[in-house]
């Protein structure tokens, strides 16, 4: 059983990582999960999860010639995580592209692979992994911008085939409106509302310990509502040889 | 609404209406702004977005188009694209009046929670708006900007629509055109 989930917005700030971790620490406990850091031009999700001082992180694997995929998967709560690193040289050193040869090689051994994807639908290498994965996670915040283009990541993923498994609305003050704006929403998003998930300080806290919501305050309203989305995300059986030729497959070639 | 004519402080394009409340708010501009959008589609419809100031804070909003005040309009001020912003500057005396109309007004951190989604500019207008301002309870029962963005089924379907044909365009642009065929 092999499932790829792209964690998208199309809006920086939306807790994205923050959920991306929630999620798989959820998820882990019925089954094997693998977290990505797939946003290779502002990864974040090293800091997120005590990562920030490894040695080898996906900028490494992503060069020609580079890390094997092993070398960069650390063992953290409960998950396999791979980070990827933050300076502005590994950005430009690595060939995005490469990340399908990655998750595809990951897939071999793993239930579920969340992909912590760009805040931006702006170049290729940010929308890749929502092309790349099976179904997409939105992640909203009731505003104007953050409904706006988390359409617009449901409308990039449709048009790639990719599904849509529904939506988390994140650091909800007023849960009443939420109900209301979610409720009108459903007209236009594809999959259900997963959870609404309270604004929490709990949240903010984690970020700074370098752990995930779920370590950090398991306990709090927000980590039981990133639960009750993990229940709701029926994973499928694609297959681990099916996803990993999803991801080989020439949907991407080689960059000129 | 008739907004007296005040005097000309800026005027440029802006990609987002944050620009609009960040830079009346680095300004303290006790004035209003006049936003419209450069889409050609969104231009044809017609009407302007009016935003007023105190001291940098956001007091009313109303869009010409659909004549909407208040929380509605800062819907109806939410476009998806580039918009013409124009900055005016006017005495307070001279909003005093305009200002009286409680139908058009918006608590001051709406605008940049609702309409700009942007956590820090909340924070910024939060500490720098009037205490007795703060207290302003949304009305029981008052439309949310966002549910009034959402009730805009063409805007909303319009938005979806763009985002389907930029995401072919693209498909061959970047070399995704095979998934675009399954």
């Amino acid at each position: 059983m092999v499932e790829a989930f792209a964690v998208a917005s199309g809006k920086g700030g939306t807790g994205k990582t923050t959920s991306t971790l929630a999620l798989g620490m959820a998820l882990a406990n019925d089954h094997d999960v693998t977290v990505i850091d797939a946003d290779t031009g502002m990864a974040n999700l090293l800091f997120h999860a005590g990562l920030a001082d490894v040695e080898t992180t996906l900028h490494d694997v992503l060069v020609e010639g580079g890390a094997p995929v092993s070398d960069a998967v650390y063992d953290r709560f409960g998950m396999q995580v791979v980070p990827c690193g933050t300076s502005l040289s590994g950005f430009s050193a690595c060939d995005p592209a490469q990340l399908r040869e990655v998750v595809a090689t990951l897939a071999a051994d793993t239930d579920v692979i969340l992909l912590d994807s760009a805040a931006t639908l702006a170049s290729r290498s940010a929308v890749l992994p929502v092309v790349l994965a099976d179904r997409v996670v939105v992640v909203l915040e009731p505003t104007i911008p953050a409904l706006s283009d988390g359409l617009k990541v449901q409308e990039y993923a449709t048009s790639y085939g990719t599904g849509v498994a529904g939506q988390v609305f994140n650091k909800v003050r007023d849960p009443e409106a939420v109900d209301r704006i979610a409720e009108k929403a459903g007209r236009y998003f594809e999959g259900p509302t997963l959870a609404t998930v309270p604004d929490s300080d709990r949240a903010r806290e984690a970020r700074r310990a370098g752990e995930p919501l779920l370590a950090h305050a398991p306990d709090c309203a927000a980590a039981e509502a990133f639960r009750e989305a993990a229940d709701r995300l029926t994973v499928r059986d694609g297959g681990p040889e099916a996803v990993a030729d999803r991801f080989r497959s020439a949907v991407v070639p080689d960059p000129p | 609404m008739n907004v007296p004519h005040g005097r000309l402080l800026r005027s440029r394009v802006v990609s987002d209406p944050a620009t609009a409340l960040s830079s009346a708010l680095d300004r303290e501009l006790t004035g209003y702004a006049v936003l419209e959008p450069q889409d050609a589609v969104l231009l044809a419809a017609g009407g302007q977005g009016i935003l007023t100031f105190e001291e940098g804070i956001p007091v009313l909003a109303y869009h010409t188009g659909s004549d909407r005040g208040g929380p509605a309009a800062l819907a109806d001020v939410a476009v998806d694209g580039p918009s013409w912003l124009e900055l005016y500057e006017l005495p307070a005396s001279d909003l005093a009046e305009l200002h009286d109309a409680t139908d058009l007004r918006v608590q001051p951190t709406m605008p940049a929670n609702r309409l700009a989604g942007d956590a820090s500019l909340v924070e910024r207008t939060r500490e720098r708006a009037p205490a007795s301002r703060l207290e302003d309870g949304a009305d029981a029962g008052e439309l949310d900007p966002v549910e009034a963005f959402l009730e805009d089924e063409s805007k909303v379907e319009a938005i979806r629509e763009r985002a389907r044909e930029q995401a072919e365009a693209r498909a061959e642009e970047w070399g995704f055109g095979d998934a675009v065929e399954q």
